[in-house]
Formats: C-alpha cells, structure tokens, sequence
C-alpha cells in the first residue's frame, strides 16, 4: 500500500502578528498588506499552485490584554490587533481560484445561528463548494466584553451553547429544502415547491429560530467542519462535529496521544475514527541547502520579539506572564481558558522547564509548533517522520514572512513530496469535502450528526 | 449662460436572491436573469456596470421571509419572494477587486448583527474596496426576521428607530473615536506597529448595548462607511435627516419625489447639516425602445407576467397585514400598519384628491418606470431632477438584463447632455459624491463627546 497522502493547509490570520511575533519588521515581511485584496489574492494563487486543501484563517473577537492587564503589548507588534474580518476576504480569492479551500474561524458564541448559516451558504454557493468553518467557542475576556458581557461564559457552557447552535444550522442546512424543493418551473411559475421548504421550529434553550433557511441549499449544505481546541469538552466535542481538526504539538508522540484520543472519542460517537482528519502546525524554513536554511531561520528569529511573544502566549493562558520573573519555572496554573494549552506547556512535557523566557524564546518563530529547518529534502523527511509517527493526515503550515515562507514552502518542499508521491500534482474532486473524502463525497457523512437532520428522513418518502 | 447640469448618479438597485421588485416579471425569456449563486455572473454584473458609467452598485437585503399573505410563506416560495436569499456582505470583497471606482453599498439590519461585528465588517470591506463601502441602515420591518434572532417581535416602530440610534452611535465611536489617525505607525526601527497612546477604548454602556473596545480593525480609507438610509415613515425620515448622506426614495412621481425630499432637507438642516450634505436617489425601472409605441408594446407584454398573487404575498409581508381575499376596489381608508407604513401614506399622498383602493396600492408596489425611448427617458429624467432627485436608482426589473440596456441605450444619451462623466477616477465612494473621504463636521458621528483616555 502506498503511504497516505499529506494534506496540506496553510495558516494565516487577517492581521499583522500571529503565529510569530515580531518578524513583521522582517524587510521581507509583507504582514501589513493584510487590508489589501491583492495580497491575499496572490497568496491563495501560491497555495493553489501547490495544490492545498485549503487556506485556513484564524480570528479573533477581542485584543490581547492579559500581558501587564493592557494592550500596549499587542498593538505594539500587531498581535491580532489590528485585525479585520476573515469571512469577508473569501470571495475575493474563490474568484481568483478554482480549487483551493477556504477554512474560516467564526465564534459560535457570538453570532446568531440563523444568519451565520446563511453566509456560510452563500460563501459555498459562490466558491462552489470549497468552504469549511473553523467552530471555536472564544476564549477572550476581552471579546466578551465588546459584545456585551461582563465576562467569558464559562468554558464548559460555552461549548454547552455551541452544541445548541450547531443543532440549529444542522437543521437549517440539512433539515430545511428538500434537494428537489427548486423546481424553476416557467410554465406554472413556481421558482421553489412550498411542500418540499420545511420550517425547522428550533426552540432550544439558548436559540430560538422557526423559519426555513433563506439561502437555498449549496453542493456541500453543510461546510467542512473544523476544530481546534485540545481542552476535555473541546476533544469532545471536535470528536462529535470535526471532519479536520487543528492539533498543536511539537513532538509527533505528543500529536499521537491526542490524536488517538480523539479518535477513539469519534469511534464512540458512531462515526468511522479514519473520517477525522488531523493537521499540526508547523513552521518550515526551507532553502536549496540545510546551511541555507539555518542561515534563514537565524535571520528570521533575530527579528523575534520577546514581549510580544509573552503577551501573545499570556492571553492563551490566561496568566500575565509580564507579572513573572521571565526565568522562573512556570508551574501548572489552573485557568479558565485555554486550559489545552496549558497542558501542553506544562504538563506533556516533561523535558524541559518551562520559564516565561523559555516560552518566548520557544514560541518567537514557530508559535507554538515545531519549526522545521532544512532543504526540501531534510523537510520532507521530517515531515514523512511526522506523518509516521504522529498518526497525523497532515499539515497546518504557517507563515512566520508572509507571503515569502508559504511561497518557499511550494516552490521547494512541494515538488520534493510529489516526487516522493506524497502530496497532490493535481486536485482530486472540486470541493474542499471530496478533498476529504473523495470525489464524489461532496456531503457529510452518513453517521455524522448533521446528516440526522436530513429532509426527507431516508425511506420516508415514497416516490 | 445658463449653469452647467447637474450630474445625474446612477445606481444599479438589487439584491443576492431573484429579483425582488415585480413578482414573476423576471420569468420573462428576455429578462436577462443571471444566476444568484453564481460568483462569475456577478463580478461580470459589477464590471458591466462599472464600465457603463454607474456610481453604484446596491445589493438590498431582508432577512425574513414574508409569511403574512393567508398566513402562510407558500406564495413567498412560489414566487421566490425574498427568499431564495444569500447574504451580500460576503460577496463584496470579490466584486471590489473586480472594480476600482464603484461604490459597493448593501444592506444590513440593525436586527441581525452585534454593532461590534457589524462595525469591524464594514471597516474590513473599506479597507478591501480601498474606500468604497457603503452601509444602508434598515431598522427592520419583518416579524418573521425578528423571530428567527431569537426576538418575539421588532417591536413598535419608534421603538425601533430608539435602538437603532443607540447602534448607530455604538458604531460611530468605534469607526471615528477609537483610533487617532496617526496610531498606526508601522516603524521597523523603533519596534512599534501601532501606537498604544493613539488607540482608545469607546466602554459605550447603553439601554441596549454595552461595547468595550477598542475596534479591532484600524481605521479604513473613509471610516465610517458611506451612509444610506430608504424608509419613507416619519421616522424614516428623521432617521434619514440625522444620518443619511444618501437617501433610497420610491417616489411615484416628481412631485411625491419633491415633497419628501423638502422634507428631509428641512429637518437635516433643523440637525445643522446642509442641502449639499444629502443625495437623493430615485428608484425608477425603464422600458425602453427605438419607438414609444415598442416601448409600449414591450411594457404590455412584460406585465402579462407579473404574479398578482406575488405582489400581494410581497405586500402583505411589507405591511404587516393579510391581504389574502381583499376586494382590489376596497378605499384603503384609515388603514395603520406595524410594518412599512410608508408605503401607504405614499399612495395616499399620491391620490390625494380621490379615495386610494388596495388596486392602487398593488400597483404601488411595482414602483414607478418609465416606458419611451432613450431620449424621452432622458427627458422625463430631467423632470425628476429638477424634482430635487440627484441619482437614480435603477430597478432590476424585470431582471439584471436591465442594467445592460440601460447602459447601452440611455446612459450614452445621458452622457451627450453632460449628466454622466464618461471618464471616472478610483477614489473613495465618498469623494466621488461629496469630495471628501471623510464624514464632514456637521455629522452626528463627529459630534459625539469625546472618550476618555484608554482606561488603564
């Protein structure tokens, strides 16, 4: 049996800093073009070149201020603040492009179900059938604050609520037009058959919404599903709804316990644990030589910036790391957010001692993944490693320079892994769920929970 | 000498679903529907037009689904009344980078998105179309919206307008006050992307929302995003006069058009603006042909299609009452609505000598058109004009073909009398129509009080 595939997908945010902060000042950097379509257009033209499942794009709703409880910090590097809106950026790639992949954050926490869904319809109308959505929760006090809360809601309502809304926009894709319900009958003049549009009466808990869905329904109805937290109700969760999931790790053994877990959680779900697809981030810093290479990344982490490392990483955490003394050993600090990455700092690893300058240091071009550092030929053959032994489906790759780290990835890692027959020369399927699952696969699978919203149940209609 | 026309703006006027203005008019083989969910057939649109010498494009949206008429949404279905419906915001960036000069405007309801969203949307979409975004404000009309945002009902329209001022200004605070303009510093050297003193919380807590801040996104070509308003309710209108720089009017005639331009005119300047502070934009659809009577000819057949009962289904929902059974000759009487009450003080109005019938309201309702030829249309454009009517917003009836014969027969014509430049420059929405890319100091949204310093 030949070796599985490595599925690729880039990492980007609609901001300045993201994954590695600092190196926007990097000549070569072109992080502040972020408000520019341009940029955005001829990255998705580089990732399509090298055949990406998708693009996926961060975001979040509030600033970081944990770090000395303000946001100087992250202004000051642009640490997703400033930041615009991702789901916005998408038509203007789709149209530049025929089959990359769009996967987008969107908080369940703050938008309304009925109206979130019928963007995500659109969207996949308009790029037919290439978007996905990356479900988070919001784990920012500081988001919560500018959508009128006092506080986060507690983590594990939270995703108690995101378990409601994905009920709500299951039935509102799935359970709400019939796939024959648009008839465009000139002669009679129906345009839709009022018998096939169903209300879905949703009236949940939190949400409260009666009517059909407004959009008609697109070649997936429901987008490729994502999600990324590792904390006990996120796996669970990811483990119930996620057909890709966002890992965080940095040793492939680490990627294996978790990705195991989840997949045995799926399997208890009823669903096939192999459907879930898992991607770990990485940072690759490639060049013709391995000197190259290390003379790259020596250049690209000299443009590291401490402080805004610690007040990227203080958010995550919850703890204001400027509150330390940066070489004091950080010991496990039970918090309300992002509790996944605590542990993974803390608790997995147990060979290093982890100090906020250790952190900084760690984190200041990789941003939480490893960072791989060597010609296409030594990158592919980690890369190979990880697939091997972190039971991983592949990638989420970030993009420390943007676009000139992503483009190196394509034009010097890519065509080594397609010598080796590991990624795509040319697309399989048009929709990012084929890209999944297959051609032909273009909705969710039979035992995924949106699929028990279908209208008509199976077998109900005679025809 | 007499003084150099007037420029007339065009804007082309439709939304992301079929078209919504003459219920089964668009099944008309010559009607030149595109397809709504199709990305390429829309970029071609904006490019079409923008080729054409328009200003604008207006993508209208509702996010209910009319259900009023026998009680029921069956004929909303049949007739693709407002629904099949995408949403306009996420196609934008796609269509501004397929132009460069015109203005993108869709409609958002103070319903359906958090201001906070909805602030860092339209900066997002300013800064994509370099500038060129404008927001139309809808207060919403339909209960069926409101109920699928979790609300029993919009509430009373007063009501309403009071919490859309408090969102308005919520959005405001973020869009003018939160980032000075020189925060932004992108210095390599000094190690500073964004100047921490030049960016400020807005802690807006209000009756009906509390905002800490600050944006999220930095400031955008024009800030605040060019303004339009469309209700023709009293409340509309003062809406309209606080904060409006571009007003959608359905007018049935110039004289309608003039008196509801003299009034919002005289209550903007009672809030300290200036005439020239406000554009006016007719809704008109065009039947066009190289003879009046093919122009008539045209107009007859085009109206074999219409679907009475899709107008009755599309009124109902707008006004809020069930209209299923009505007897057309019945007076409109002392009729009152919760929903668009607008639409029936315009018929009154315009049938102000006689007793108005529900007929007159059903015909109403597929707006005012002009049947003729190119020149004749032309003319009767300077009638609305002189009525005070700065553009014209062009109807998508009986489809998006319209816009292209438009383009190719009338705007030339248009252009030969000096009404529509033939050259146009990329610039911000705003500076093509006012000169300026931001806000002036007469409006609301620079007149707010002044934050505090960042809270610490």
């Amino acid at each position: 049996m030949s070796p599985p595939r490595i599925r690729l997908h880039a990492l980007r945010q609609s901001t300045v800093g993201h994954t590695a902060i600092g190196l926007w000042r990097h000549p070569s950097s072109r992080a502040h073009e972020y408000r520019e379509l341009d940029y955005w257009i001829e990255t998705a033209r580089i990732l399509e070149r090298g055949c990406f499942d998708a693009l996926f794009i961060a975001d979040a709703l509030g600033p970081l201020d944990v770090y000395e409880g303000r946001v100087d910090a992250a202004l000051r590097d642009g640490i997703q603040t400033p930041t615009d809106d991702p789901l916005l950026l998408i038509s203007a790639m789709a149209a530049a492009t025929r089959r990359l992949g769009f996967a987008v954050t969107v908080s369940s926490t703050y938008e309304r179900p009925y109206q979130f869904a019928r963007k995500m319809t659109t969207l996949d109308h308009l790029t037919n059938g290439r978007i996905g959505w990356n479900i988070v929760t919001s784990a920012l006090d500081s988001a919560a604050r500018n959508l009128g809360l006092e506080h986060q809601i507690p983590h594990d309502e939270r995703y108690a609520i995101a378990e409601e809304f994905m009920e709500v926009v299951y039935k509102l894709w799935e359970g709400s037009w019939e796939d024959d319900a648009v008839v465009r009958d000139v002669a009679s003049g129906v345009f839709a058959d009022p018998s096939r549009v169903h209300p879905i009466g949703h009236h949940g808990v939190h949400h409260h919404v009666p009517d059909i869905a407004l959009s008609e329904p697109s070649i997936q109805r429901t987008p490729v599903l994502y999600q990324a937290g590792t904390s006990p109700a996120g796996k669970a969760f990811a483990a119930r709804h996620a057909e890709g999931v966002f890992i965080s790790t940095y040793r492939p053994d680490m990627a294996r316990a978790l990705v195991s877990d989840i997949r045995a959680a799926a399997a208890g779900e009823g669903r096939d644990p192999r459907s879930l697809r898992f991607f770990t981030i990485v940072t690759v810093i490639v060049a013709p030589t391995d000197e190259l290479a290390a003379e790259k990344y020596a250049d690209y982490r000299a443009y590291a910036s401490l402080e805004g490392a610690l007040a990227r990483y203080s958010a995550l955490m919850h703890i204001d790391l400027s509150a330390l003394d940066p070489d004091e050993p950080l010991s496990y600090v039970e918090t309300d957010g992002i509790r996944g990455m605590v542990e993974l700092f803390t608790r997995l690893d147990d060979t290093r001692t982890w100090t906020p300058r250790e952190i900084a240091g760690f984190v200041g071009v990789g941003g939480g993944g490893p960072v791989l550092v060597g010609s296409p030929e030594t990158v592919a053959d980690e890369l190979e490693r990880w697939m091997a032994e972190g039971d991983i489906d592949g990638f989420n790759i970030a993009d420390p320079v943007p676009p000139v780290t992503l483009r190196d990835f394509v034009e010097l890692v890519v065509p080594e892994l397609q010598r080796r027959g590991r990624v795509w020369a040319h697309y399989q399927g048009e929709t990012l769920r084929e890209y999944f699952q297959g051609p032909g696969a273009t909705r969710v699978a039979p035992e995924h929970p949106a699929a028990g919203y279908r209208v008509p149940a199976p077998g109900a209609r005679s025809r | 000498m007499a003084a150099p026309p007037r420029r007339l703006l065009l804007s082309a006027f439709t939304g992301l679903g079929l078209p919504n203005h003459g219920p089964g008019l668009w099944w008309h083989p010559d009607a030149g529907r595109i397809d709504h969910n199709d990305l390429d057939a829309w970029i071609a649109l904006a490019r079409r037009i923008e080729r054409d010498g328009f200003d604008l494009l207006f993508l209208a949206d509702a996010v209910g689904t009319y259900d009023v008429y026998h009680g029921s949404r069956r004929q909303s279905v049949i007739d693709a009344i407002g629904i099949p419906s995408n949403d306009p915001s996420v196609i934008i960036s796609a269509l501004a980078a397929a132009t460069t000069s015109l203005g993108l405007t869709f409609t958002s309801s103070t319903l359906q998105e958090h201001p906070f969203n909805l602030a860092r949307k339209l900066s997002t979409l300013d800064h994509f179309s370099r500038g060129r975004v404008g927001w139309n404000i809808v207060t919403g009309y339909a209960d069926g919206a409101a109920r699928n945002f979790g609300l029993a009902e919009v509430g009373d329209h007063d009501a309403r307008y009071a919490q859309a001022q408090e969102y308005v200004e919520v959005a405001y605070r973020l869009w003018e006050q939160s980032w000075e303009d020189d925060a932004r510093r992108r210095d390599a050297s000094s190690h500073v992307y964004a100047d921490p003193q030049g960016v400020h919380a807005i802690d807006f807590d209000g009756d009906h929302y509390r905002v800490a801040g600050p944006h999220l996104p930095e400031p955008s070509p024009q800030r605040t995003p060019l303004l339009f308003q469309a209700g023709a309710s009293t409340a509309g209108r003062a809406f309209a006069a606080a904060h409006a720089e571009g007003v959608f009017l359905i007018a049935h005639d110039p004289a309608g058009a003039r008196a509801h331009i003299e009034d919002v005119r005289a209550r903007a300047r009672a809030n300290g603006r200036r005439d020239d502070d406000l554009r006016f934009f007719q809704g008109l659809w065009f039947v066009i042909g190289s003879t009046v009577a093919e122009a008539r000819r045209r107009e007859a057949e085009l109206l074999e299609w219409v679907s009475i009962e899709g107008v009755l289904a599309d009124l109902s929902g707008k006004l809020g009452v069930d209209l299923a059974g009505i007897d057309l000759d019945r007076p409109l009487g002392e009729l009152r609505v919760s929903g668009v009450q607008g639409i029936i003080d315009a018929v009154r109005e315009r049938h102000s000598d006689t007793a108005p019938s529900f007929r007159d309201l059903v015909f109403h309702l597929l707006g005012a058109r002009i049947v003729g030829t190119p020149e004749l249309i032309a003319d009767e454009l300077a009638h609305w004009q002189d009525a005070g009517v700065d553009g014209i917003n062009v109807m998508d009836v009986p489809a998006h073909g319209t816009f292209a014969s438009f383009g190719e027969h009338v705007v030339p014509v248009l252009a030969r009398r000096g009404l529509v430049p033939l050259e146009r420059r990329a610039a911000t929405i705003r500076a093509q129509l006012f000169g300026t890319d931001r806000l002036n100091r007469r409006h609301p949204a620079r007149r707010l009080t002044p934050l505090g310093a960042l809270a610490r």
